[in-house]
């Protein structure tokens, strides 16, 4: 919706910027084309000229057509007719009020405040100062001689210009609609100013949606992931809290639409699970479940306790992207590792008949291990366990490389259990509280099943609207 | 020994070949289904899973099938696992699962229609009598299902066949290694002496197809042969795989000297031990396929013979063991007896870390 209303839009607010700015004068360069828009008068033609001179009917101000010039003018700093900028709107403090309450300053301070929160998520300047980097690289004559590196080079400064464009397009637009509605108001148009009203609630309403995608701007954000689970000390209270929490992600997972496979899990003696990993498969899953890294805490009456104690549980959880084909993968030598059977017992060959086929992976010189037993011949679990250590060994390549956010990358072994952050009491009261941000929320059933949203959403706005990077 | 064609050739006959076909009479499940009739004039059964879905039944039925399905596979614990090395409970529960993905379009969303139909590929009578066989008789899964999983593959397996095992996967990865860094090897034609359900040949031929090497798999046993052709020509292969009835080198005779590589996982259990063998094995699976006579090194030993006289030079083998002691025994034999003859021989060990198979080239 919105992105159909923005076109015709931007023109108008353009169009009366432009009407404002020549004015009376007539002065208009020869070669520039015309649009010749109407909205608000349905029965008139939209008429669209390529010609080098002006109609005269256009110049009308109360007449509700608008010229627009087809090349814009690059922009320094964005601002209206008289000279106000997105950053002069927020000093003005202007109060936010209801969406439904139809103050104009109100919508227009709520679309600045959100440019500039999506501007801290996207890290403006960080990101000003690598694109510009990456536009220098990408003017380089022997940027092919690596196409490996070219593609990463170009996709990543392709996708950066995109989202600073983005931006700055929102910027622009809300100027024009502030332009508008200040010319509205002087020409007492009460039609066009309520029109405007309209197409600055739109605005704003659209904005709020850009700040959470930019929640979800990080490089490794769009990928699929797999989630790992495996409880702390405790023996079978500790596996049924691992086993809880698992179920947690795939139901949430599930309800987000994403695609959910077991990749491993290893169940407790009695009850749970020593450990688990799921793949989750889909658009933001990584970019989501990132948030989850670390360690749930949970405080109960043990139902293994025949005394009825009340128990502290600890579940640790880790989060790793599967990085597309377009990325670079850490280059594996197969004499590098050992694969190993899992569970398997007695002479095996012609003796045996399973249907247990799990396979584990060692990588010899970092230690790491991947497991897979949810395939049906061992074939598959084999290329289903590499996948997981090839994902691991990137991950850890990752650390290594960009020292990302430490949190992000750390893998169930680096977690140590005092990073904890999240609590789930379900006794004496019952309460689910993040350590981190302390969103809470006092109903734990619907969190372990799967209701996670809202805890991931304010840890990722916690992190990055912490800095002030605008 | 003076190796001679007539010894290569001579049929091997081991003295339990008589019994096997009645001995799997005396299991024959006894469900009226098409999985009932053993099959002696050979017509291969289509695997569960490619069976037309004309049945139908109501969710609340199936899931109380379900249920009592699981019962039945709690109810068994570990008795089967200590008892002889069995499957558990949560093995059998996994089985239960693939079941219903066999068994049942579209389970994951359990394709319930609008009347609250499910779809089916079987009906619910034989469903319990399938489940019932698999843990009161202990018939393997596979058979229940018809088919196994097998490297990328789906097999279909039936009574008279022996199950392919993940271990045998490993040797399909040796040939490919080998033909990787030798075109001559890629370009020949090979042969899977024992094939059962074609597995081998199946495996190598998906190898050697883009260099244009082929495959001559043979079996004993008309069963095997039938299934064989029937996997063969559902992954499209019967251009580069051809299947011959006879025993080991028989079939065989128009390829001495040819042959660029041979791979077989030929019957190696010691007779003895057939009688202590897992329930899912012993009680089910044809005995032709897995008696290897009294130190189970009757087959591997007369292979050996035949791989020096039908294999050229630089031909390529590689042959499945019963373990360690086979390995070296089998090492031993063609270093002493068959000097000359073979070189680089190597013991390669399965992913369970037993010393599974030995391979080597032709001089
Ligand atoms: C252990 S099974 C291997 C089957 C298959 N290659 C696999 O790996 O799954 C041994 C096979 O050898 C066959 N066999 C037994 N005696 C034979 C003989 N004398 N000549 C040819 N094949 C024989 C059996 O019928 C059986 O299919």
């Amino acid at each position: 919706m919105s992105r159909i209303l923005r076109k015709p839009l931007r023109t108008k607010g353009l169009s009366l910027f432009l009407h404002k700015l020549v004015g009376e004068s007539h002065h208009i360069p020869a070669s520039s084309s015309w649009f010749c828009l109407s909205h608000s008068l349905p029965h008139n033609p939209i008429p669209y000229f390529t010609s080098n001179s002006v109609p005269d009917a256009i110049h009308s101000s109360a007449s509700l057509q608008f010229r627009f010039w087809a090349s814009e003018a690059a922009a320094t700093e964005p601002s209206t007719s008289d000279g106000l900028t997105v950053q002069g709107i927020l000093a003005h403090n202007w109060t936010i009020l209801d969406e439904s309450d139809s103050d104009w300053k109100s919508h227009a301070a709520a679309v600045a405040r959100s440019i500039d929160l999506i501007k801290r998520r996207l890290q403006w300047s960080k990101l000003k100062v690598r694109l510009d980097m990456l536009s220098a690289q990408v003017n380089r004559e022997d940027l092919w001689d690596d196409p490996v590196r070219a593609g990463q080079i170009s996709r990543e400064h392709g996708s950066l210009l995109g989202k600073m464009k983005e931006v700055n397009a929102l910027e622009q637009e809300l100027l024009e609609h502030v332009d508008m509605i200040k010319l509205a108001r002087e020409e007492n148009d009460a039609d066009l100013e309520s029109e405007s009203l309209k197409t600055l609630l739109n605005m704003r309403r659209n904005a709020k949606e850009k700040e959470l995608e930019a929640l979800l701007s990080g490089e490794h954000d769009s990928c699929s992931c797999y989630i790992e689970v495996q409880p702390g000390a405790g023996g079978t209270e500790s596996m049924d809290w691992a086993a809880m929490v698992m179920q947690m992600y795939k139901s949430w997972a599930q309800r987000r639409g994403y695609k959910v496979t077991v990749i491993e899990e290893m169940p407790g003696e009695i009850a749970g699970i020593k450990r688990a990993t799921i793949k989750v498969d889909g658009e933001f899953a990584f970019g989501y479940a990132k948030a989850e890294i670390g360690v749930h805490r949970l405080v109960r009456i043990s139902p293994f306790d025949s005394s009825k104690r009340r128990h502290t549980s600890f579940a640790a959880v880790a989060v790793i992207p599967i990085l597309g084909d377009g990325s670079t993968h850490v280059q594996i030598n197969e004499s590098d590792l050992r694969i190993e059977r899992f569970r398997s017992s007695g002479s095996g060959g012609q003796h045996a008949n399973t249907t247990d086929s799990a396979v584990r992976i060692i990588h010899i010189p970092t230690g790491i291990t991947a497991t897979c037993q949810n395939e049906r011949s061992q074939h598959l679990n084999k290329a289903s366990a590499m996948a997981v250590l090839q994902s691991r060994l990137d991950q850890l390549e990752i650390a290594r490389q960009a020292q990302l956010n430490a949190q992000h990358t750390q893998s169930l072994t680096d977690i140590t259990w005092g990073n904890q952050i999240r609590s789930y009491v379900l006794h004496p009261y019952r309460m689910v509280k993040d350590l981190r941000t302390n969103y809470e929320v006092s109903d734990p059933d619907s969190v372990l099943e799967g209701d996670l949203d809202g805890f991931i959403l304010s840890y990722l706005s916690a992190t990055l609207d912490k800095d002030d990077d605008a | 020994m003076k190796l001679t064609l007539t010894s290569v050739y001579r049929p091997h006959c081991f003295p339990t070949l008589l019994n096997s076909s009645s001995f799997i009479s005396l299991c024959r499940p006894f469900c009226t289904s098409a999985l009932s009739s053993v099959p002696t004039g050979v017509k291969p059964q289509v695997p569960l899973f490619l069976r037309p879905p004309i049945y139908s039944t109501k969710l609340c039925d199936l899931k109380k099938w379900h249920d009592w399905a699981k019962g039945l596979a709690f109810s068994v614990g570990s008795t089967f696992l200590h008892s002889d090395n069995g499957p558990d409970s949560s093995l059998l529960c996994r089985e239960l699962k693939w079941l219903m993905e066999d068994a049942v379009v579209g389970h994951h969303s359990l394709g319930v229609k609008d009347d609250g139909r499910v779809e089916m590929r079987v009906d619910m009578e034989e469903l319990y009598c399938l489940w019932r066989q698999r843990i009161l008789e202990r018939r393997p899964f596979q058979y229940v299902v018809g088919c196994e999983h097998w490297r990328d593959f789906v097999l279909s397996v039936q009574e008279g066949v022996l199950i392919p095992r993940p271990e045998t996967e490993l040797v399909v990865d040796f040939v490919s290694g080998v033909v990787s860094e030798n075109e001559d090897l890629k370009k020949g034609a090979w042969a899977d002496l024992g094939t059962g359900s074609g597995a081998l040949a199946i495996g190598i031929g998906g190898v050697l197809a883009s260099g244009g090497g082929r495959v001559i798999a043979t079996d004993l046993s008309p069963v095997a042969v039938a299934v064989a052709a029937y996997n063969v020509q559902r992954y499209c292969l019967q251009d580069n795989i051809e299947l011959r009835e006879g025993s080991w080198f028989e079939p065989l005779k128009d390829m001495e000297g040819r042959l660029a590589g041979l791979v077989s996982n030929p019957p190696y259990i010691p007779s003895k031990d057939i009688s202590g063998l897992q329930a899912e094995v012993g009680r089910h699976e044809p005995r032709v396929s897995l008696d290897g006579g009294i130190d189970g090194m009757d087959a591997l030993l007369h292979l050996c013979d035949g791989a020096a006289l039908m294999l050229k030079p630089g031909g390529f083998f590689a042959f499945e063991t019963n373990g360690k002691q086979q390995c070296r025994a089998l090492v031993d034999y063609m270093e002493n007896n068959r000097s000359g003859s073979f070189c680089n021989l190597e013991i390669r060990a399965d992913f369970a870390g037993i010393q599974r198979f030995v391979i080597g080239f032709h001089q």
